[in-house]
């Protein structure tokens, strides 16, 4: 019999598939050890987010939105202070808040006026070469609508559920969500569900988006400068390839992992090379030497802060910094969910140190005791930096941020986390 | 909840509510079960563990054994064994309490988390021989340390263990080992033993195991000769021993056959290796380039471990990954990690270091390359360099602690002076203005090694100070019944290893890591201090005799050698001494004893027994009397003095069984001088009579320096004039032809 090869390894796949098994309780804590073990980072850290929040929302007893709201807001922040350099992880709590609030609003609307209040409301920025999502991205409701508090539900759902009429009123007395009238919870709650499945099909279909935009910013015979090129960026120069010819210098290498004798990107190079674009790979320090040559600079982000600094991978910063010195463009991929609503923290700014072992290997004792060894894995870079910003929804420049943070977020989520008292 | 819950609760939750959890793609697949073993039978960590179990000693401010638990987690464990020894009842509060890890508790990782306790361990093989009766171990387990720091990942290791097992049902374990380069380095140098493997470089098959450290007499190794037949084969002493074996549960079944063996290196890993033609099982070693991974297993390693995760080698568990729920330290400037709450006066300066929740410190203090604990409060213009302390620790203005460990609740007077490698213990109190030796470093602990309330030693810790210098009690035989809970004896007793390494600890500090020079020095030190305390302990004894040198041997060969040839001749209903010479050459082959140490052991066994003789209880025989009783009161005594005990024909050998004989009576205790030379002279004579001993040995005996060495040697020697004389002349009316011959019989 052939050994397994199953891994024991706990994944964000293993806890997505233990979630029936377990309690809601144990998922949260499942995760939250994984992020702070590291075995939940990066991108998946905003799947991880919207997979977590999808079984708070399904599995947590709540009876009004005030409850739903506080119960989101008490396990994302937990979350987010779990992985303080996963800014990705605030914004989709904050989407998700701001989801809730919107059906809960939209479910009174409906309850008042009739069967999709939602559907007029489809307009997007950039939306015409987008995909047609079946459900529009929450945004800020007109103030009438939150202001529609009816009295009286004419749903059929709540002749069920009157019930739950005290509970609300008496739980969140004070704030406006729970002065509405109860309408089903048990809507609400498939239609959150069905919302946060967007976020998370939103967050699955970002890079190939993101890709979509690859032939208007990649002409022929660029030569693109791609610093340690993320999967979004790889989709994107992939994407891009199969429409122009072009050169791609790798810059940024990662030192190949041990044991591999692959060269970096090997897997990213063959299937550039085989549509016919040609590939470079350069020692960082010949990174100087080719900036003249170079036509445009590419990277991933991990997150962009409002003022539109970046949270990047270490080394994209001097990159970008010799592309502004030759005024060359640099373009960065960042997804719509990682643009977050606030300034960069202390320890954003600090960056986030990493292991010794990437530059010194812990078998060679003198250096190790001679050395101060701080090796940063993220940087920030500032946002005078960065000309383009290519979302999904399309290419944006610094100045229109603004208004993409006010069509995702709603400004009472955006402290989410402040507002909770210290557990 | 510990013996009958693991019965009942492994088995169920075997195949219970989280079968589904990481890994169970396959239904088939067990869940991967994990033996932690919390007690290493050692005192390396006293005095602090005299309070509290090592696993629950804060390392970075988190119990050592979350890092066990945790790298456990990471890889995906399901089930967790728990065995526990002294202070058994703390870590399973502390565990049961936590809800991270409870038994009960929904949140835990692990489907299953029990504690096993057994009374009458007296060291890791008792565990491991329980474990197997339990029959709880249902597939391939992980067994580790409770003091393990690592952050791993073994899926591949796993898989190729697993892959090896399907192919060969004989290899049945894998070591897990990090390969740390061949320069020195601090995990290199504070582990005191360098475990040498022999490895098969194609298959990863380890070949033979043996350990080599410092103090050991000979320099070399020998390799069994099996490991010839391998085309090739690799000789590594860079490796770190991480204490990670993959296991089937074959290994348990072979720690039940093997009823004696009790580490898991030394005998186990060695005796498995080495019985191979016998057993037939392989063992397999999986050497590791990245990764990090050590055990806190002696202060220097704990040290060495706390830097380490200082400068995040450790990652994940770095201090800001917050590991354990209400920490919540982050990283600030200067590499420092600071909790919530905590008070930094203008002008105090942190560097490197982490500080915990709740503590204060106040300006002009500089804080470096250390850990302060929860709600300590430092005065003005402290320093603290290299050191680690505990939560609620007071250090009062001006002073300065350096490089050493400040336990729980310490007060530190202000303006005192803590040296390097200083140990204070659980509520000492140093007062103001008192300096610390710092030759040795202090060791300074409110109870003493039986957990009795120490007298304050007020010229120590100042006369507002509490606390006294702990002091192993290693000379009396009887103090270890008394502690026997505590630390186990025959452990002790019967290895060196342990021994060895308690030496590491019980007399040099963790400074020792400064430097190869310090390291040295220290030892020597160590070896001075032993000299002067007792003379007959155990730990001591050795290593007063390697001081001495002539037999740097292992003393659990010595001793053993000794007892059993003085219990032979004693014996008042057999006159055989047969069997104690069979016994006797088994300890020497076991312990690959030199023929100096047995030399040392047959003089001082008879020297006892003759010494014993004199004395007025045991009949106050006259010294001749005595000599030729207890020389040939057991038939085959005397040849077996002559053939093991002397060991050669040649005149060097007998002059140096004479020494020998000296130089025991010199250890014999109530004997004055005149009665010991007196006694020397008898045997002598008597050995001389039974050709054991010619005259020419006997000469040389004589003409030898180190004989007139030291007053009392000096003593012993002038009793024997009359002998050498006696002996001289018998030489001078002998012929020359008896000469040439002895000459002859010198040359071969």
């Amino acid at each position: 019999m052939a050994p397994s090869q199953t891994s024991h390894v706990p994944t964000l796949d293993s806890l997505i598939k233990a979630f029936d098994s377990q309690s809601l309780e144990a998922s949260v804590e499942s995760l939250i050890f994984l992020l702070k073990r590291r075995q939940v980072k990066g991108d998946e850290c905003a799947k991880a987010t919207a997979h977590i929040l999808c079984q708070v929302v399904t599995k947590s007893t709540w009876h009004d939105v005030d409850q739903l709201i506080s119960r989101v807001q008490i396990t994302g922040s937990r979350l987010a202070r779990a992985a303080p350099m996963e800014p990705v992880i605030g914004n989709i709590v904050r989407r998700v808040l701001g989801l809730i609030r919107d059906e809960a609003s939209e479910d009174r609307n409906a309850d008042d006026g009739g069967s999709d209040a939602g559907s007029d409301i489809q307009a997007l920025p950039a939306s015409a070469n987008l995909p047609q999502k079946p459900h529009p991205l929450p945004f800020r409701p007109p103030p009438s609508v939150a202001a529609a508090g009816l009295q009286v539900s004419k749903s059929m759902f709540n002749l069920l559920s009157v019930a739950d009429t005290s509970d609300s009123l008496m739980t969140g007395a004070s704030t406006p969500m729970s002065q509405a009238q109860p309408t089903s919870m048990h809507a609400l709650r498939s239609e959150v569900k069905d919302g946060i499945d967007e976020i998370l099909d939103e967050i699955n279909q970002a890079d190939d988006q993101i890709a979509g935009f690859a032939e208007i910013q990649i002409h022929p015979g660029d030569y693109v400068l791609a610093y340690q090129p993320t999967k979004t960026v790889e989709r994107f120069l992939v994407k891009a390839a199969s429409k122009r010819r072009f050169t791609v210098i790798f810059a940024g290498l990662d030192s190949p992992a041990p044991g591999s004798a692959e060269p970096p990107y090997a897997a990213l190079r063959k299937r550039l090379n085989a549509a016919g674009v040609e590939t470079i790979n350069l020692a960082s320090n010949g990174l100087m030497a080719y900036i003249p040559r170079v036509n445009k600079v590419i990277f991933g982000a991990k997150a962009v802060y409002q003022n539109g600094g970046l949270l990047v991978n270490s080394g994209c910063c001097i990159a970008a910094l010799a592309a502004h010195e030759y005024l060359k463009p640099v373009i960065v991929l960042s997804p719509v969910y990682k643009f977050c609503p606030e300034d960069p923290s202390d320890e954003v700014l600090r960056g986030e140190l990493g292991n010794p072992s990437s530059y010194v290997s812990y078998a060679n004792g003198p250096a190790v005791e001679a050395l101060d060894i701080e090796s940063t894995i993220t940087e920030y870079i500032p946002p005078e930096l960065i000309d383009v910003y290519l979302t999904n929804l399309g290419p944006q420049t610094q100045h229109h941020l603004a208004s993409i943070l006010a069509d995702h977020y709603k400004t009472e989520d955006i402290n989410f986390a402040v507002h909770l008292a210290e557990p | 909840m510990s013996k009958q819950g693991a019965k009942g609760g492994a088995a169920a939750g075997a195949k219970g509510k989280k079968a589904a959890k990481p890994g169970a793609e396959e239904k088939s697949e067990d869940v991967l079960q994990a033996v932690i073993v919390a007690d290493s039978f050692q005192d390396r960590f006293r005095p602090f563990t005299l309070e509290r179990p090592r696993c629950l000693l804060p390392l970075a401010n988190v119990p050592v054994i979350e890092y066990t638990l945790e790298f456990l987690a990471s890889n995906g464990v399901q089930e967790v064994f728990i065995y526990c020894g002294a202070h058994s009842e703390d870590v399973e509060h502390s565990i049961h309490e936590s809800s991270r890890w409870g038994p009960g508790s929904p949140l835990s990782p692990f489907s299953a988390l029990e504690f096993i306790r057994v009374s009458d361990a007296t060291s890791i093989g008792d565990f491991l021989r329980d474990l197997d009766k339990r029959s709880m171990i249902s597939g391939d387990f992980i067994l580790v340390h409770g003091d393990l720091v690592s952050n791993i990942q073994l899926d591949a290791a796993l898989a190729r263990h697993r892959a090896r097992r399907e192919a060969n049902r004989d290899a049945c374990m894998t070591v897990v080992l990090r390969s740390v380069g061949t320069q020195p380095h601090r995990a290199a140098k504070a582990r005191g033993i360098t475990p040498v493997y022999v490895v098969d470089p194609t298959t990863g098959r380890c070949l033979q195991y043996e350990e080599t450290h410092p103090l050991q007499s000979e320099h070399y190794l020998n390799l069994d000769p099996s490991v010839f037949s391998h085309p090739q084969f690799e000789i590594r002493t860079d490796l770190v021993d991480c204490g990670i074996d993959i296991c089937t549960p074959d290994v348990l079944a072979l720690w039940s056959e093997s009823f004696d063996y009790e580490l898991p290196r030394k005998n186990f890993l060695h005796g498995v290796l080495k019985d191979h033609e016998l057993n037939g099982k392989m063992l397999y070693a999986e050497i590791l380039d990245d990764g990090y991974a050590a055990r806190a297993s002696n202060l220097q390693m704990y040290d060495c471990i706390s830097q380490d995760v200082l400068e995040r080698w450790t990652l994940p568990f770095v201090p800001d990954s917050n590991l354990i729920h209400d920490q919540t330290y982050r990283r600030v400037k200067d590499g420092s990690y600071l909790e919530d709450h905590v008070v930094l006066e203008r002008g105090a300066k942190v560097t490197r270091s982490a500080i915990g929740e709740g503590t204060a410190i106040k300006t002009g203090s500089a804080i470096s390359s250390s850990i302060v604990g929860r709600r300590c409060k430092i005065g003005k213009n402290v320093r603290i360099e290299n050191s680690y302390i505990w939560d609620d620790a007071v250090i009062g203005d001006g002073a300065s602690v350096v490089h050493s460990v400040l336990a729980g609740s310490v007060v530190i007077g202000a303006n005192a002076v803590i040296p390097e490698g200083s140990l204070i213990s659980y509520k000492a109190h140093i007062d103001n203005g008192v300096q610390l030796p710092s030759k040795p470093p202090a060791r300074i602990s409110v109870l003493t090694d039986d957990k009795r309330v120490a007298e304050t030693d007020v010229s120590l810790v100042g006369k507002g100070g509490k606390g006294a210098l702990y002091e192993v009690v290693h000379g009396e035989e009887e103090s270890d019944d008394e502690e026997g809970e505590e630390r186990d004896p025959t452990v002790l007793q019967s290895s060196l290893i342990y021994s060895l390494e308690g030496l590491n600890l019980s007399t040099s500090s963790i400074s020792t890591l400064a430097s190869d020079d310090e390291y040295d020095s220290d030892d020597d030190v160590s070896m001075a201090g032993s000299l002067q305390t007792s003379e007959s302990g155990r730990t001591r004894d050795r290593l007063s005799s390697f001081a001495s040198d002539d037999a740097s041997k292992p003393e659990s060969f010595h001793n053993d050698a000794v007892h059993g040839l003085i219990d032979a001749l004693r014996a008042d209903d057999s006159d055989d001494f047969d069997s104690a010479k069979l016994e006797f050459m088994g300890l020497r082959l076991a312990n690959n004893a030199s023929d100096s140490a047995m030399r040392r052991a047959i003089a001082v066994a008879f020297v006892r027994r003759a010494a014993e003789l004199l004395r007025p209880d045991q009949g106050g025989l006259e010294p001749t009397k005595a000599a030729s009783e207890s020389l040939t009161s057991k038939k085959g005594a005397v040849k077996f003095i002559k053939e093991v005990g002397v060991g050669g024909e040649g005149v060097t050998e007998q002059a140096e069984f004479a020494l020998a004989l000296q130089k025991a009576l010199l250890g014999v205790r109530d004997l004055e001088a005149a009665r010991g030379g007196a006694l020397l002279a008898a045997l002598l004579q008597k050995l001389y009579s039974l050709d054991v001993l010619e005259e020419e040995g006997i000469l040389a005996w004589w003409a030898d320096k180190r004989a007139g060495e030291g007053a009392q040697m000096d003593a012993l020697k002038e009793k024997c004039r009359v002998l050498v004389e006696w002996l001289e002349n018998a030489d001078e009316e002998g012929s020359s032809e008896e000469e040439e011959d002895d000459e002859d019989d010198d040359s071969e």
